[in-house]
């Protein structure tokens, strides 16, 4: 064989190499033959964050995978709402987790979407520096706080919080940033304080350099940020996947909620499978104390719903009194709410 | 029209505003043809950017936007140029530094975001140090080929004159290595605004990139997306036709064989 010869072998062995590492690392087969199903098999794409408001989704994956006859959705991480949005409008994903007033905002702009359940209750946080002046809230006088979206529950908490303390909103300064930055952001003295959804606080908190200064509940009874919309479409044509989803996701919550070696065996499995967090972080956000975050009751209620709708309109990022009923489909939730936590043991199945 | 022809006066706003209107033509069509609810016409842009004008944002958008990259390129020139300079007269000291310039180069200033909140906080100032960032290699690249591709006969005719070092460098050196050099900075201007959307990204609370991904942040105003879009482009022409006039300067002309 020339040297020719030899080259194009060794060129042609390296792209074969190449091309199989590549379909067996980085390919996502189940979502590629996916798109291959005829429509009425095809199984639906939930998109999700790595925050432990929307723990329920690679947990209700995790098991379902492992334990039962195989996954009953295709869960997507994406980076941050923006993204997902745009996914969801332009129907890339079917369902997704995101926040509540963006959810509002989204369907008072037109897009055909319902709010079928809730992804959990509290686990959001304020949190200061350790050594910092902020030692009450009054203290944040003039200081900057990072939100992660003018749409989020976390601003409307501040809202909260201010209207107990008297504080005038011109008097906060409040900044948009990503919640993966805020942490880094708060270290470097860039902000005063953060507030975020978990594990974010926790990495402030385990770092060393932050402190909680308050829980999202001692403001906000029944807290809720995180909830799972579905597309109109979907829930028109297929009903009964909506049903398994939402079943999915609420018998996931029963399950975290049972007991403590149920959160730290999810901690370890999501944070190395799904969030490519460390499980110890994600242990600290699910444990102390467990609650902290609350995965039940998680049926969408019409009260919770109104006050963020009326927060929304007050603080002008919502201009249409839009009704519970328009944008809820509760009867998923309430045949859900009968259903029993999963059946899966921590070291029943066997991890990949 | 041969290549060598020099088009009328107006032939040359004519056929790009033709080109220009048919695009238009083209993505309105294309709008009312898919019938799509998300992807905004060129009339809906229109709306929104005269909503935007009407509550006076706009302008100060583009005042902050520009603002910034003034500060950040004119950072970068004035720390380049000379660094530039330097590294091109001292070959030994180019090739100590010249490693760590070429892998700082090609890191995009997106990956530079969560340094820049460290260093500089949140706001202006880590945005112009990102739009710095961008400038600052093009920059530096260019006076370093600019100096070292002077040819030597220049230095030895400076030389034989009897200036001293710093004399050839700014009589001579300097202006044989201005025609790159300007490429250079006419490069980094263009790179500088480019990176305007990504610079303000950092928690600041105006400009247009701003307005790009505040926009995209608050549900489905697209229209405003492609609206400031559009204007950075356009800002973007005006920028570079404004840096060309730099190169029709009399001293430089000769380094543009094919300027008018």
């Amino acid at each position: 064989m020339g040297l020719r010869g030899k080259i194009a072998v060794i060129a042609l062995g390296w792209l074969v190499l190449i091309s199989s590492l590549h379909a067996y690392l980085n390919v996502n087969w189940a979502a590629v033959l996916n798109d291959y199903r005829p429509a009425s098999k095809r199984k639906i794409t939930v998109a999700y964050l790595p925050v432990t408001c929307q723990l329920t989704c690679p947990v209700t994956d995790y098991i379902s995978k492992y334990s039962l006859s195989g996954e009953e959705f295709l869960p997507r991480m994406f980076q941050g709402f923006p993204e997902i949005k745009e996914a969801l409008i332009s129907n890339r994903v079917q369902a997704a987790f995101i926040v509540a007033p963006l959810a509002l905002a989204l369907k008072s702009q037109g897009v055909p979407i319902k709010v079928v359940y809730l992804g959990h209750r509290y686990g959001s946080a304020v949190v200061v520096r350790k050594d910092g002046p902020i030692k009450t809230f009054a203290d944040m006088r003039g200081k900057t706080i990072a939100i992660p979206s003018r749409f989020s529950d976390e601003r409307l908490l501040l809202f909260r919080a201010m209207k107990v303390w008297g504080i005038k909103p011109s008097e906060i300064k409040m900044v948009e940033m990503a919640p993966p930055d805020v942490s880094g952001a708060l270290a470097a003295h860039a902000i005063d304080a953060f507030v975020m959804g978990e594990p974010f606080p926790s990495q402030a908190e385990m770092a060393g350099f932050g402190r909680v200064l308050f829980q999202a509940r001692e403001y906000w009874p029944d807290y809720m940020s995180c909830i799972l919309v579905v597309r109109q479409d979907l829930i028109d044509s297929r009903p009964d996947v909506v049903q398994v989803l939402v079943d999915g996701v609420a018998r996931s919550g029963l399950w975290l909620d049972t007991s403590k070696p149920h959160r730290e065996d999810a901690a370890d499995f999501v944070g190395r499978f799904y969030y490519n967090q460390k499980p110890a972080l994600l242990r600290w956000a699910l444990t102390k104390p467990m609650d902290r975050v609350t995965y039940s009751p998680l049926a969408p209620r019409k009260a919770d719903f109104d006050m963020v709708r009326d927060l929304m309109m007050e603080t002008g990022v919502l201009n249409k009194k839009l009704e519970f009923e328009d944008y809820t489909d509760t009867r998923f939730s309430d045949q859900a709410s009968i259903q029993t936590p999963w059946k899966y043991e921590p070291g029943t199945a066997v991890a990949k | 029209m041969t290549s060598s022809a020099k088009p009328a006066l107006w032939e040359q706003f004519f056929w790009p505003l033709v080109a220009a209107g048919l695009l238009l033509a083209v993505w309105q069509f294309s709008v009312v043809w898919t019938g799509t609810k998300v992807f905004p016409s060129p009339v809906s842009v229109e709306k929104g950017l005269i909503g935007l004008l009407q509550k006076h944002v706009l302008w100060s958008d583009i005042g902050d936007s520009l603002r910034r990259v003034a500060l950040g390129f004119g950072f970068a020139t004035v720390v380049g140029v000379p660094v530039g300079l330097a590294l091109g007269w001292y070959p030994a000291m180019n090739q100590v530094v010249n490693p760590v310039l070429q892998v700082l180069r090609p890191i995009s200033p997106i990956a530079w975001i969560p340094i820049a909140i460290i260093f500089f906080g949140v706001g202006d100032r880590a945005a112009i140090f990102l739009i710095f960032l961008a400038a600052f290699f093009p920059i530096v690249v260019a006076c370093i080929s600019g100096v070292s591709s002077v040819p030597a006969i220049f230095r030895r005719a400076g030389r034989n004159f009897g200036l001293s070092p710093v004399h050839i460098l700014s009589k001579v050196i300097f202006p044989a290595a201005l025609p790159q050099i300007l490429i250079g900075l006419r490069l980094a201007l263009g790179v500088s605004w480019l990176v305007v959307v990504a610079a303000e990204m950092i928690a600041v609370d105006s400009g247009l990139g701003y307005l790009v991904i505040d926009s995209r942040n608050s549900g489905k105003r697209y229209d405003l997306v492609v609206g400031a879009m559009l204007i950075i482009g356009l800002i973007g022409l005006a920028l570079d036709t404004g840096i060309r006039r730099l190169e029709k300067i009399r001293s430089v002309r000769w380094g543009f064989r094919h300027g008018s």
